[in-house]
């Protein structure tokens, strides 16, 4: 499997992400370091003309949700780990739209909250239903 | 003045139960609110309550059309965590099921067009060639739905008799080059509903991340069946028809188109089915232990773009079975296709973007 695109490294460099790229299983892969900076990246994603596919969402054992980002760039499925800080993470929503629904549902389910949203209507579930209905352990609300 | 009309959740044009409320000023759309979830079933969450083996089953009920990709997705991923590759046999096989499974959900989606556009005699035709392909799912599977064909490592059940299957084939390709093309590229009355409403510009597709029959209709030509192949699609040639002009008319002649190609493929896929194997190991192992690792699988469903990610922790139940199915992505863009248009022609602009509920909600 090739490198997913030279132009797509290059930028990356200049955020320090160049050369930490993995091809495993179905995707390439990107764990986020210290200088990732999500809302940058997917800035990049879009510039590339890249597909917004779906936010993975796992709880980690700190307690902490892991968040994989996925894009397809020609056919290509990039995937950047990164996680959230005391539960938050920036939205994506005003950058790419088709991350809404995505947003909302994994409020929902993993009780991420996305900040500098407008709102985060309820997807799945209806108002005033409990939110973090996927973890493992049920978030007290 | 303007008026709120709220349509669903029981479904004036579809079986699946999701509500729309129109924001309407006289008969034309203004705005439109979307509310999903009436089928909302936790399936990811059960998914990590069962071995890998019951995921299987429990995954391929996510949907009742689609319900093929759906394990065969979720087999490839753990095929990747696990290093077990299907015999070559299987791989045709997988494409087999997949494509008349496409044939199955187009000719579906077809016949409910053509009811909703007031035609239908052409209705009848679509569901009277959808038998066809559910005569030979069956034949092949020994079921109309859920065909459970899909195991980690290849396919539970054979191909006994290609022959059989061709000859339906042959009389697919009669009912579609005969009845169902010439209707949908040609014909004045469906052109008269369907042609310039319910817009969907490649600029909003692509933002709202479309896939499937609905993008390529906007000119985005990507499908997984090509642009990553899997199974065994690289073998097989076939083009991806892809239209411009982002309207009705133009989903309805993509769908159609597609299912020549979908025809063509299961020519190519039963004429050169390997001899060996379709299965490599034993399904039978009750407690079955998965590597650790994350994968993901890809595959083109009837509706577009298919994701799972397994992420496994060693043991025989996945820690995170993620499940991101088409029309997730593909129903948030009735609203800007709705936008404008006559409220007459809302339930046709939202059936044609092929919305299944099931796959949704999940």
């Amino acid at each position: 499997m090739s490198n997913p695109k030279i132009g797509f490294d290059q930028t990356l460099h200049e955020y320090g992400l160049g050369e930490c790229w993995e091809w495993k299983n179905g995707s390439w892969w990107l764990t986020a370091p210290e200088t990732f900076n999500l809302r940058a990246t997917t800035r990049i994603m879009l510039s590339l003309e890249a597909r917004f596919v779906a936010i993975t969402a796992m709880e980690r054992e700190d307690k902490e949700i892991r968040l994989d980002y996925q894009w397809d760039l020609d056919g290509q499925l990039i995937s950047f780990i990164t996680a959230t800080s005391a539960r938050q993470i920036p939205t994506i929503v005003d950058l790419s739209p088709a991350a809404d629904w995505v947003e909302r549902e994994t409020h929902e389910y993993f009780a991420v909250e996305f900040t500098g949203r407008a709102n985060t209507i309820p997807l799945m579930t209806r108002a005033g239903d409990a939110i973090g209905i996927n973890l493992h352990k049920e978030i007290a609300q | 003045m303007s008026f709120r009309i709220p349509i669903g959740p029981y479904h004036p044009a579809l079986e699946e139960p999701y509500k729309l409320e129109l924001v309407c000023d006289g008969e034309t759309v203004s705005d439109a609110v979307m509310n999903v979830g009436f089928n909302f079933r936790g399936i990811e969450y059960l998914a990590e309550r069962r071995n890998y083996l019951q995921g299987i089953t429990l995954v391929e009920r996510v949907c009742g059309i689609c319900s093929n990709v759906h394990s065969l997705s979720f087999c490839q991923a753990v095929e990747q965590l696990t290093g077990a590759e299907p015999p070559e046999r299987a791989l045709h096989i997988r494409v087999v099921l997949s494509e008349l499974e496409r044939l199955h959900s187009h000719f579906l989606w077809s016949g409910v067009a053509a009811k909703l556009i007031g035609f239908k005699t052409v209705f009848m035709a679509c569901f009277a060639l959808r038998e066809k392909v559910m005569d030979a799912l069956s034949a092949i599977s020994g079921n109309r739905v859920n065909y459970g064909m899909n195991r980690i490592g290849g396919v539970n059940r054979d191909i006994a008799d290609p022959q059989a299957v061709l000859q339906i084939l042959d009389e697919m390709e009669r009912g579609i080059t005969r009845t169902i093309i010439p209707i949908f590229l040609e014909d004045k009355t469906v052109a008269s509903r369907c042609k310039g409403v319910g817009v969907l510009t490649a600029e909003y597709a692509k933002a709202m991340g479309a896939v499937g029959p609905l993008a390529r209709s906007s000119g985005i030509g990507q499908d997984l069946r090509k642009a990553s192949p899997y199974a065994a699609y690289d073998r097989f040639e076939f083009n991806v028809p892809v239209e411009t002009a982002g309207d009705v008319q133009a989903r309805l002649v993509v769908h159609a188109l597609e299912m020549m190609e979908s025809c063509r493929i299961l020519r190519q896929a039963l004429t050169s089915l390997p001899e060996g194997p379709f299965h490599t190991t034993p399904p039978t192992a009750a407690r079955f232990k998965v590597p650790a690792g994350t994968a993901i699988s890809r595959v083109e469903a009837p509706r577009g773009e298919v994701l799972y990610q397994i992420v496994s922790d060693g043991t025989d139940i996945p820690k995170r079975v993620r499940v991101r199915t088409p029309t997730f992505m593909n129903m948030a863009t009735v609203r800007f296709t709705v936008l404008g248009q006559e409220l007459a022609d809302s339930p046709l602009i939202q059936a044609s973007c092929d919305p299944c509920y099931s796959c949704t909600d999940r």
